[in-house]
This record gives C-alpha cells, sequence and structure tokens, in this order.
C-alpha cells in the first residue's frame, strides 16, 4: 500500500478560491500563533480578544487603528501598483524614508502657512521616494536586472542616510540627540473634526480612489494591467513596456515617500534615528492580500493596523511580546503562497497500487 | 601607527567570520538556483538556539551542534516553498525572515541580556604560538575562536566541494539549467534541497558564532542586517567560494574602520590647495554611518559591471537562480 | 533483412488526446547504417523517436535490440541500452568545461577510488559505503579527461575538452553533444534536425564524422525534412505522413521528387467557393529583408514579396525556414537588419508596432497563448487588446468599458466564439482552441485591415472552426484585404491562396499559382528541392502532370 498523490493542473481556479483565499490565510494564520501564545501560556482567544475586539470598539483603539493604517495604505499601494505589472517594489521602506527625510527638512526649515507648506512637504516627500526608486527602475528597465535585489539594496543604504542626517546637518541644535527639530505645528497633520481621526486618512483614501480609478477606467491603467498579465503580447500589440515600467515604479516610490512624510507629520512630529517602522516590509502581505483591487489593499492594510495596534496592548496588558504581530504576518504571507498553490494545481490523494507509468502524462508539444 | 593597523586587522577579521559563514551558506544555495532571503532569520534562530542551549547544558559545543540543525529544519520550509510548490523565491525568503526574527523576539524575550562566556579564544597547537608573533596580522588571524578557524576551513572546503567532487558537480548544473541537469540524470529536486538545508545550517552556524562567539550574549535582532549583508556578498562575490571571503574582508574592513573612524582624523591640512573644497568630502566618506553604506554600494556597483560585460553575459549569474523548475512531461 | 535489424521498432501506435501521433509504424535500422528518418511537420517523427529515447512509452507494439524486447521507462533506461540522443536545442552547460558536461550525471569517482589499483585501498573500495562515498565526493576527471580528449581527436573533432562551453561556436557545440553519446558507448545515435544550425561547412563536415562513425558500427538515425541532407549522407530512408509508415526505400534508388511524393501524398484539390477577385494596388512590398531569430542566428536571407489588395498568398515552408521571423518583422514586431517595407506607399521599415497597427496591419500569431492574448484577463480585455485607444473606446485618458464590452460581445457574436456566459467574466485561458483563435481573428479582422498575416492560424483548432476560419479568410480576401496566410498545412494553402509562395532557409524560393503547380512540386520545394541551385530558380511553370 501506498500513499500516492497526484497534482493536476486545474484548468480555471474556482471562484470561491479566488474571494475566499484572504479570509482563510488569516484564519489559518491566527489559529497557527495561537500555539505560541500557547507556549507562553496565554489564552489565545483573550488575547484575539483584546487584539481585535478591544481595539476596534474603543475610541482609542479606533484612532490608533487609522493612524496606523494610514501608512500602511500607502505603503500597500506603493507595492500594489507596481505589482500589477509583475514587478516587486521591495524597497517601499527605503522610499519611505527618503520621504520622511525631505518631508522634515520641508517641514523644519521652511515657514509657511500649514495649508502651503503640508502639500509642499507631501510633494517633497513623493518626489524624493520617487528619486529613490529611480536607480533600481533604470537598471530594471534597461539592463533587465532584477528590481527585488536593488530595490533591497537601496532600502539599506537609505536607512543609513537617514542616520546620517539625524545625526549630523539635520540634527536639532542644542541637546544631542539623533533626532531632527520638532516639527512646526503648520507643518503637522491635524485631526479631522468630530471624529477626530488623523487627517492622513483622507488623503490615503484619496489616493485608493485614484489609484482604483486609474486601473480600472483609464487606459494606462488597461496597459498596466495588459502587462502583467502578459508582457510579450502586450508588446505585440503596441504597448511599451519600457514606459509601464517606469511609470508604476516611479508611482509606488512616490507613493511611498508619501508614506514617510504622512508618519513624520501625522504621527511621530520629528524624524528620529530609531524610525524603522518596517511598514514597506508589512506591505508585501498588505499587498498579496489584496491583490485583487486598490480597496482590497485598503482593508488589508486596516487588518494589519488592527493587529499592529492589538498587538502592543497584548504586550502591555498580558506581557505578550508585541513580536507575535511579527509571526501572524509571516504566517500570513506562508498561507498565501501556499495557497497560491492549491488554486494552479488539484491534489488527489490515494491508497493503492501505483498507476500504470505510460498510462498518465499530459504532453502538449510537436509530434 | 601599528597598534591602529593591529586593532583595525583584529576588528576585520572578527566582523569577517560571521559574514564567510552566511555568506558561503547562501553561495550553496544561489548556486542551485535557489535564492534565500531568509538568512538573516536563519541566523537569528541559530543565535538564539545555539544560545539556549548553551546556557542549559553549560556546553559550548551543543549549542553550536543545536544551532546547525535549528537552521537546517527551518531551512527546509522554504525549499518546501520553492522547490516542491515553485512558490516566489523572493516572498518566501521574506516571510522566512519576519518569521525567524519575530520567533525569536517573542521566545527569546526571558532570555534576553543574559550572558556566557562564549568560546574562548585560542591559539593553534604547536604553531599557533609562532604564528601570533606576526605583525598586525598575526593575532587577528591565529588568536581566535574555533567558530573562527572553522569559517577560514570552511571556505576551501566549500570550493573543493563545488569544484571537485561530483555532488557538487550536479548542483552548480542545477542552478544553471535544471532542465540539461534532469535528462543527464541528476536529481535536480534532490540537489535544490540539499543546498538550500546546506545554506540554512551554514546561516545557523553563523548565527551561533555571534552569540556564543562574538557577543556572547542574547538580544533579540542582534544580526543587525549581516543577514542582508551576506545576501549582498554574494552578488558582490559573483558566486565564487574564495571571492566570498575577500568580500568579507573587505566588508570587514568597511566595519571596522567605522569602529576606529573616530580616532581617525582624515582632513588635509588648511595649506593643502583645494582643502576647502576636499575636506568636507572627505568626512562625509569617512563618516561611519555612511561608511555602513558602503557593502551595498559596492554590491550595486559590482552586479552592474558584472551585467553591463557582455562577452560574459551568460555567465553573469547561476543561469537558472530564482527560476523554478518542474518537468512538465511525465 | 530483418535479420541485420539491429533495432526493430514493430507497430508502433502513440495517441494523444484527440490526435493519433504514430499508427502502427515500424522502422529497423541495421547495424552501421545512416538511416534518414523524413516526413513533414506532424507527420510524427519526433514522437517516434522520443519513444525510442524513452521520454514516452508507446501505447502499442514494441521495440527489439539485437532481437530481445526492449522497455524503457526513461532516457536513462535507454543510455543503457546503448541509445543516444543528440537533441536539436544542445543540452548543454555553458559555464561548465566540456569534460564536466560530459561526465556530469556518470558520477566517477576519482582515480583513487576506482578500484583500479591493488592492495588495501582497492579492499575497501569495493565496500560499498566507501565506493558511494567516493563517487559522491570525488570527481574523477583526469582519466575521462583523457579518454574524451583522444575520442574528439580520433573524428578529428577540434576541441580541446578542457575548454569552457560558452567559449565555443554552434558547430563545436554540437560536436559535444555527440561526444556525450560516444563517451557512453551508445551502439545508436539519433541525431535531430542536425544541421538546422550549422553553416553549410560545418554540415559537410558532420557528415564525414558520421559516416566514420557508421564505418565503426555505429547506428544512426537522422530526422530530417531537408532532401539534400538525405541524399548526402543516409544509406535508407523511412518516410512517415500523417502519423503512418508511407515505406523505407534505399536512398541511392529515388530521388527527390519520388521522396517528396511519398511525403506529401498525391494530389488532391479541394472545392472551395472562391470566386475570382481582382486584385487591385499593392498593399504590401517587402525588399531585400533579412532578420536574425531569437537565438541571433540569421532566420532571413534577403526576402521580397509583394501582397497585392483582394489577394491570398500562401506561404508554405516546414518550421525552422524562417517563417514566423517573416511574419514577425512583416507586422514590425522583429527588428529587420536589412532591407524594406513598403505598406501602402509608406515606408514602414523599423517602425513600432504601434505604428504598424495603426497603418492597418493586423496580426494572427502562431503561439496564440504567448503572443496573442493575455491568459487570465476576460475575453473583453482581449478583444481589444490592439483597439483600446481607438476612438470609439476612449476619450482622452478615459476608457469606456461599456463600449469595449459591447465590442467585445459583437466580435463574439459574428465570429460564433462559444462558451462565453459573460466577457467580462470569462478569461481567455478558459476557451478551447479553436474559441480563442476564432476570438483572436475577430480581433483582427473586424477592423477591416489592408493586410492580414496569419501564422498557422488553423493549428490546433478543432474541425468546425477550421472551417469557419477558412471561410473567414476568404471573406476577408473578398473585402479588399491582401493576406499573407503562412501554413505547413498543403491543403490549406491550396485551397485559400491565389498565390503560393515557398520559403527555404530563409529565402523565397519558388512562386506559383495552384493551378499551374502541385503538392508535389511544392512540397519538393519545402524540402530543398533538387539538390543543385537549376532547380531554385522562382519557376512560373510548375511540374505538374510531369514525370522524370
Amino acid at each position: 500500500m501506498k500513499l500516492d498523490v497526484e497534482l493536476t493542473p486545474r484548468e480555471q481556479v474556482p471562484r470561491w478560491m479566488g474571494y475566499g483565499t484572504p479570509v482563510f490565510t488569516i484564519l489559518a494564520a491566527l489559529a497557527v500563533s495561537a500555539v505560541a501564545l500557547l507556549a507562553l501560556g496565554v489564552s489565545p482567544l483573550a488575547a484575539y480578544r483584546l487584539m481585535f475586539v478591544q481595539t476596534l470598539t474603543t475610541s482609542f483603539g479606533m484612532t490608533e487603528t487609522i493612524a496606523k493604517a494610514v501608512p500602511l495604505i500607502f505603503v500597500g499601494l506603493a507595492v500594489y501598483l507596481p505589482l500589477k505589472a509583475q514587478l516587486w517594489n521591495i524597497g517601499a521602506e527605503g522610499q519611505l524614508f527618503l520621504g520622511a527625510i525631505a518631508g522634515s527638512w520641508i517641514g523644519v526649515n521652511v515657514s509657511l502657512p500649514g495649508y502651503a507648506l503640508l502639500p509642499l512637504m507631501f510633494l517633497a516627500g513623493g518626489v524624493a521616494g520617487a528619486v529613490w526608486i529611480a536607480v533600481p527602475a533604470w537598471l530594471r528597465a534597461k539592463l533587465g536586472i532584477n528590481e527585488i535585489i536593488t530595490t533591497l539594496l537601496f532600502v539599506f543604504i537609505a536607512a543609513e542616510i537617514k542616520n546620517y542626517l539625524v545625526r549630523g546637518p539635520m540634527q536639532a541644535p542644542g541637546a544631542n540627540f539623533p533626532q531632527t527639530a520638532q516639527l512646526p505645528v503648520a507643518a503637522r497633520l491635524p485631526e479631522l473634526p468630530v471624529i477626530g481621526f488623523p487627517a492622513g486618512i483622507v488623503l490615503a483614501i484619496a489616493f485608493v480612489a485614484v489609484i482604483h480609478v486609474v486601473l480600472n477606467y483609464t487606459r494606462l491603467g488597461f496597459e498596466i494591467t495588459f502587462i502583467g498579465a502578459n508582457d510579450e503580447a502586450a508588446e505585440h500589440a503596441g504597448m511599451s513596456k519600457l514606459k509601464i515600467y517606469t511609470v508604476v515604479l516611479l508611482s509606488g516610490g512616490a507613493i511611498a515617500g508619501i508614506a514617510g512624510v504622512s508618519e513624520i507629520a501625522g504621527v511621530q512630529g520629528r524624524l528620529r534615528a530609531q524610525f524603522a517602522p518596517g511598514y514597506g516590509f508589512t506591505a508585501i502581505p498588505i499587498a498579496l492580500l489584496g491583490r485583487n483591487g486598490a480597496v482590497q489593499v485598503m482593508l488589508a492594510a486596516c487588518f494589519f493596523a488592527v493587529l499592529f495596534v492589538g498587538g502592543s496592548s497584548i504586550q502591555t496588558l498580558l506581557s505578550v511580546p508585541a513580536a507575535i504581530v511579527d509571526i501572524i504576518q509571516a504566517l500570513v504571507i506562508l498561507f498565501l503562497i501556499t495557497a497560491e498553490f492549491f488554486k494552479q494545481y488539484r491534489i488527489d490523494l490515494s491508497l493503492g497500487e501505483r498507476p500504470d507509468p505510460g498510462a498518465t502524462g499530459s504532453v502538449e508539444g510537436d509530434l | 601607527m601599528a597598534g591602529l593597523l593591529t586593532g583595525l586587522a583584529n576588528a576585520t577579521v572578527n566582523a569577517s567570520t560571521v559574514l564567510i559563514l552566511a555568506g558561503l551558506g547562501e553561495l550553496i544555495s544561489e548556486r542551485a538556483g535557489v535564492l534565500n532571503l531568509g538568512v538573516e532569520g536563519i541566523m537569528l534562530v541559530g543565535a538564539l538556539s545555539g544560545f539556549v542551549t548553551a546556557f542549559v547544558t553549560g556546553s559550548y559545543w551543543l549549542g553550536f551542534g543545536v544551532a546547525i540543525l535549528a537552521g537546517g529544519l527551518i531551512s527546509l520550509l522554504h525549499a518546501f516553498l520553492c522547490i516542491s510548490l515553485n512558490s516566489d523565491q523572493a516572498v518566501s525568503g521574506i516571510m522566512l525572515t519576519l518569521l525567524g526574527t519575530g520567533l525569536t523576539t517573542y521566545f527569546g524575550n526571558s532570555w534576553s541580556g543574559k550572558s556566557i562566556s562564549g568560546f574562548p579564544e585560542r591559539t593553534l597547537p604547536l604553531i599557533g604560538d609562532y604564528l601570533v608573533e606576526i605583525p598586525v596580522i598575526g593575532s587577528a588571524l591565529f588568536q581566535s575562536t574555533v567558530t573562527d578557524y572553522a569559517a577560514l576551513a570552511l571556505v576551501p572546503i566549500v570550493w573543493c566541494f563545488l569544484y571537485r567532487t561530483n555532488v557538487g558537480l550536479e548542483l552548480v548544473s542545477v542552478g544553471e539549467d535544471p532542465e540539461t541537469a534532469d535528462t543527464m540524470g541528476v536529481d535536480v529536486f534532490k540537489m535544490r534541497y540539499l543546498a538550500v538545508v546546506l545554506g540554512g545550517m551554514f546561516a545557523g552556524a553563523a548565527g551561533a558564532h555571534l552569540s556564543l562567539a562574538f557577543n556572547e550574549i542574547w538580544s533579540a535582532s542582534m544580526t543587525a542586517g549581516r543577514g542582508w549583508i551576506a545576501v549582498a556578498l554574494v552578488i558582490f562575490a559573483r558566486w565564487r567560494p574564495e571571492r566570498i571571503l575577500l568580500g568579507a574582508y573587505l566588508f570587514g574592513l568597511f566595519n571596522a574602520l567605522q569602529l576606529y573612524s573616530q580616532g581617525i582624523d582624515l582632513t588635509l591640512g588648511a595649506g593643502v590647495p583645494l582643502a576647502g573644497l576636499v575636506n568636507p568630502v572627505l568626512s562625509f566618506v569617512s563618516n561611519p554611518t555612511i561608511m555602513s553604506t558602503y557593502p551595498y554600494i559596492v554590491t550595486l556597483l559590482v552586479l552592474v559591471v558584472t551585467v553591463l560585460r557582455a562577452e560574459n553575459r551568460e555567465l553573469a549569474q547561476p543561469s537558472a537562480l530564482v527560476q523554478s523548475y518542474s518537468r512538465e512531461l511525465d | 533483412m530483418t535479420e541485420d535489424a539491429y533495432v526493430r521498432m514493430e507497430d508502433i501506435t502513440k495517441t494523444f488526446p484527440g490526435v493519433v501521433a504514430n499508427d502502427e509504424v515500424s522502422l529497423s535500422i541495421r547495424k552501421g547504417e545512416i538511416h534518414g528518418l523524413l516526413g513533414e511537420n506532424g507527420a510524427g517523427k519526433s514522437t517516434l523517436m522520443k519513444i525510442l529515447y524513452g521520454l514516452y512509452t508507446a501505447d502499442e507494439g514494441r521495440i527489439l535490440l539485437d532481437g530481445e524486447p526492449l522497455e524503457m521507462a526513461s532516457p536513462q533506461d535507454a543510455i543503457d541500452a546503448g541509445i543516444g540522443m543528440v537533441h536539436q536545442h544542445f543540452k548543454l552547460i555553458p559555464r561548465l568545461s566540456v569534460s564536466k558536461n560530459i561526465v556530469l550525471g556518470m558520477r566517477e569517482p576519482s582515480a583513487r577510488f576506482r578500484g583500479d589499483s591493488d592492495g588495501l585501498l582497492s579492499a575497501l573500495t569495493s565496500a560499498r559505503a566507501v565506493s558511494g562515498l567516493a563517487r559522491r565526493f570525488t570527481l574523477g576527471l583526469d582519466e575521462p579527461e583523457t579518454e574524451i580528449q583522444s575520442l574528439a581527436d580520433d573524428y578529428g573533432f577540434d576541441i580541446d575538452v578542457t575548454s569552457k562551453v560558452w567559449e565555443l561556436g554552434v558547430g563545436e557545440r554540437q560536436r559535444v553533444e555527440i561526444l556525450k553519446a560516444l563517451y557512453r558507448d551508445v551502439d545508436l545515435l539519433i541525431l535531430d534536425e542536425p544541421t538546422a544550425v550549422l553553416t553549410p561547412g560545418e554540415a559537410d563536415r558532420l557528415f564525414e564524422t558520421l559516416r566514420e562513425l557508421a564505418t565503426e558500427g555505429l547506428s544512426i538515425i537522422i530526422i530530417t525534412h531537408k532532401l539534400d541532407e538525405v541524399n548526402a549522407v543516409t544509406d535508407r530512408v523511412t518516410i512517415l505522413r500523417d502519423g503512418e509508415g508511407v515505406g523505407t526505400v534505399e536512398t541511392a534508388d529515388v530521388d527527390a521528387d519520388a521522396l517528396a511524393r511519398m511525403m506529401v501524398g498525391r494530389d488532391v484539390l479541394f472545392d472551395v467557393d472562391k470566386e475570382p477577385v481582382a486584385t487591385g494596388e499593392t498593399v504590401l512590398e517587402a525588399s531585400g529583408l533579412r532578420a536574425t531569430d531569437d537565438r541571433g542566428i540569421d532566420a532571413l536571407a534577403g526576402v521580397d514579396l509583394t501582397i497585392r489588395e483582394g489577394e491570398i498568398v500562401g506561404l508554405a515552408g516546414v518550421s525552422g525556414n524562417g517563417q514566423k521571423e517573416l511574419a514577425e518583422a512583416l507586422v514590425g514586431v522583429r527588428e529587420t537588419t536589412a532591407g524594406r517595407i513598403t505598406l501602402g506607399g509608406e515606408d514602414l521599415t523599423h517602425a513600432s508596432p504601434r505604428t504598424f497597427i495603426d497603418s492597418g496591419v493586423s496580426f494572427v500569431p502562431e503561439d496564440r497563448h504567448v503572443e496573442g492574448c493575455a491568459d487570465d484577463l476576460s475575453v473583453m480585455h482581449n478583444a481589444v487588446m490592439k483597439g483600446y485607444g481607438d476612438e470609439a473606446f476612449s476619450d482622452g485618458p478615459w476608457l469606456d468599458y461599456e463600449a469595449t464590452a459591447e465590442y467585445a460581445e459583437r466580435l463574439v457574436d459574428e465570429f460564433d466564439v462559444r462558451g462565453i456566459t459573460d466577457v467580462e467574466e470569462i478569461t481567455a485561458g478558459e476557451l478551447s482552441g479553436g474559441n480563442l483563435q476564432k476570438l483572436i481573428l475577430a480581433r483582427e479582422m473586424v477592423r477591416e485591415p489592408d493586410l492580414l498575416v496569419a501564422n498557422q492560424p488553423t493549428r490546433g483548432v478543432d474541425v468546425g472552426a477550421i472551417e469557419f476560419i477558412r471561410e473567414r479568410l476568404v471573406e476577408q480576401r473578398e473585402q479588399g484585404t491582401g493576406v499573407l496566410l503562412l501554413s505547413e498545412d498543403l491543403d490549406e494553402i491550396f485551397d485559400l491562396s491565389d498565390r503560393i509562395l515557398v520559403i527555404y532557409e530563409g529565402e523565397i524560393v519558388y512562386e506559383a499559382t495552384p493551378a499551374e503547380t502541385s503538392r508535389r512540386r511544392v512540397g519538393l520545394e519545402m524540402n530543398g528541392g533538387d539538390a543543385g541551385p537549376a532547380s531554385r530558380q522562382v519557376a512560373v511553370d510548375g511540374g505538374h502532370g510531369e514525370s522524370r
């Protein structure tokens, strides 16, 4: 008797799989992480209740969640857009740093009233982010060098540049801390009236809407989608791979740069050496979870925001290390890529004799 | 001056061991065609498991062994995802780094701050006492811990393995052209699994070196990005073991210069022409934080130059790197 | 004669879903002979050899080696039985040396462990554990290297076996492939279209080598479609047609004409509802076109071509002679290295694909999934793959998906594309071959192009769809489009074309109207014609009815 595993490629993905996958992967990740919680003697149900229910039902929890969601939505989009063209922007974190640097610099050094200063900061941040991805983008477009490695290397370079600047040229005068001066009020993102959410959420939602519209209602969106689906056929059809690659990568870089500005202007208040939120890497599971649309990306970002906020509350209240959030993140990615496999192949398990080796074989090709 | 050079040499060699170990491991994996971006996470797993074992049992050797095993085991996950399930190698690797970092920070919480005395520094038997006397590099190279010596010894061993054994030949062929290798009777899957697990074991060893010999403590994220430098190192070394050694020393030198740069004044005297222009540039270039970017910048340059050199275009990297392989035919 | 046979394949049948690749085919090879396997694309030569080589298993029939039945489950079994194959696309690793490429997979241990010497080491070595380790962790290269080098020298291969494969030229690499087989002591060597990548000089040297090998007792099978090759080097030749064996003849007894007749079959002209249409202006004029293929090898060697309004020009040729590259060059997808392309009077040489499309050129590519559509996108997306920028669908930056959906529905309707419930939900990948092809044709034809280039439009398509597609091509011609039809199906070429061209080794070697020529003649030209330049003239008066 032997266990036979037969893999047959699927003709098409069952509809329920396409839409149900994000939900299943989240549930699976939470289930496995429960083991880690149990290992520390914590009841998973209590922890999850605190993490999710508590966070979402208190006004403090909601505000914190929205505040966390803002940069996550931006970086999620920054990875999502290039991904539509089959490009991986692993360097979102680095572009975020550059945006933060540019934004802080302008915020501290340029005196303008808020309604002029903030847009200027965001503009500078976007440009900085785009500049930071420009070299890897060019290397990919012209020399075919894999953008995964290059954008990643640029992240580490960016981190050190940030460290250098806050200890040197951009350091706040007076005390010897590795941080810039506090941003003036004019450079701070206000809170929305009535609901008290950070104003950055408005900008984030606006970007979600713009990306959604571009991808679904414009010619550019059509081209991006087609290039991502089959770049060879697209080039046969007259589309320019070079143009599309440049557009999506630079846009992604700019959006990540804006994420950086929104963090500094909305939450941090100044640029510190320790500023290394890791959002650029969280953006990867966010983009994967939300790969069906910009709105889904936003929802995925919100999920992770809840996760982060909940994570720090169980750290405070239950003494569970906040690293559980990293574990859950990693497991989400793990189950997502496993799910990809199940979408492509059907697995048939059977016990019994080996099938005749000559009988099988789906063979195409020349005769 | 001699003292400065000796100090630099010491610091360089000390910093290089981790990179040699992790770099060699990643090299083996990539030579078989599988990119493993999870090195940072695997190193942490090795560091924690090694440390805990050593702390609890009192045996550093056991700790080292457990770390190697743990590294191999966790990289099996990456191997399964990439080789059997044909998942995106980059995403799987990043997932592994997140997982490794998360797990070790989570479970290592209670071990934070504890310390052990770690592997002692030893000289080689017989000739060791003479070798140490060599000016400048003597004490750097020949008064080290067992893991430092192991790392050095592994360079020629890995070289031999890849270029002078049949298994090595098959491993390399799998990373170049899995279809051809398959036709020649090579077991592509087995070779790739082997390569990834070996890579993980090396990374585990690198992590153990950190917690058992280099720092002799455990703290969360103690690898401080060395795993990523190892990935860059493999590219810098253009996938050859002997260049891993050179590259590790170079990157280690950058590291060492950072430590010593406070004491070095690189500015030109006021009398030298153009001093006013050049000095700011010099102090920028010798700033320790800026120096931490050199490994990455140098790697980028090597990457670009290698691809630009048209003559060897098809040899820029293992040809089947990052490509998954599956037999279409029965 | 049967006692002579070294290898016999008896009544081999192999079926794939929907097609019988080999139908009770028999083949017998003598020791020391060079045997040609001749046939058109789709005749079944490749399948038959893959069975002999262990890659496929036959559904019925058997293989006898030296009188004994041979069961093979993998290429390794074939090698063990002494059967080696030199593939058309070399299986070599450029980074490694010649010798390493050759010994790969054999796990030869180094000299010390080979058990040659006496004494303790030899005794140890025979222990399985030790020899297992030795085979894995050592690499025996010196002895094999000497052996391989002397093998190479014996056959006049001018190769340094320590050199890396990337340093070698194409002809040398092929010799390495042959060395691979020789080193493994094969008794039967199969070569798949060996001269496809060689210059004539290199081909001659190859033939010399093969003759030498045959003299020493090696049996050789050459898969080819080139008649001059068959004449030059084979002793006997077996012809396959449409999956069946047509016969085996002594090469000396037949001429190219006879071979062509056997390959192509008798002349059968279908009745097609084709009205004579007055051809109009010149739509396309191409002169002196040269281009390289994806590997950088010359594919087009100076092609001249004219297509007028209202005519279907059929281009016949065996795959690999430049058709694909010509089709791509004429629609702007492939860069030409020399020559001119004029469309409706305008010079479009070196223009972008977009310019060609906007100038009224439509293209149905050979490989619909790779070049013709995006499998994961909806029918609607694919319907406007080229036309999304037209005024009908776009206004400034905006794309009107309602209009595109309507258009897609119109295409589906007019071209009877089945299996579509919702143009926006169903993806192109979900359509059957025939329906997808109809969709692509719809996309390319409904826009009323001036020039339509269709490369193998009915390949892999069910019978019903084939009829439909052919009718549409004729219809397009009636509407005044100039059509270039590339097809390996001579029936199709003869049915539909107003003029027939034959491409061989990157040049147009023959032109005639269907009435003036015969399938035998066209088949002959497709495979190189009679050996010698005389037959290469563009002859308007084909050999219809002539006998030799």
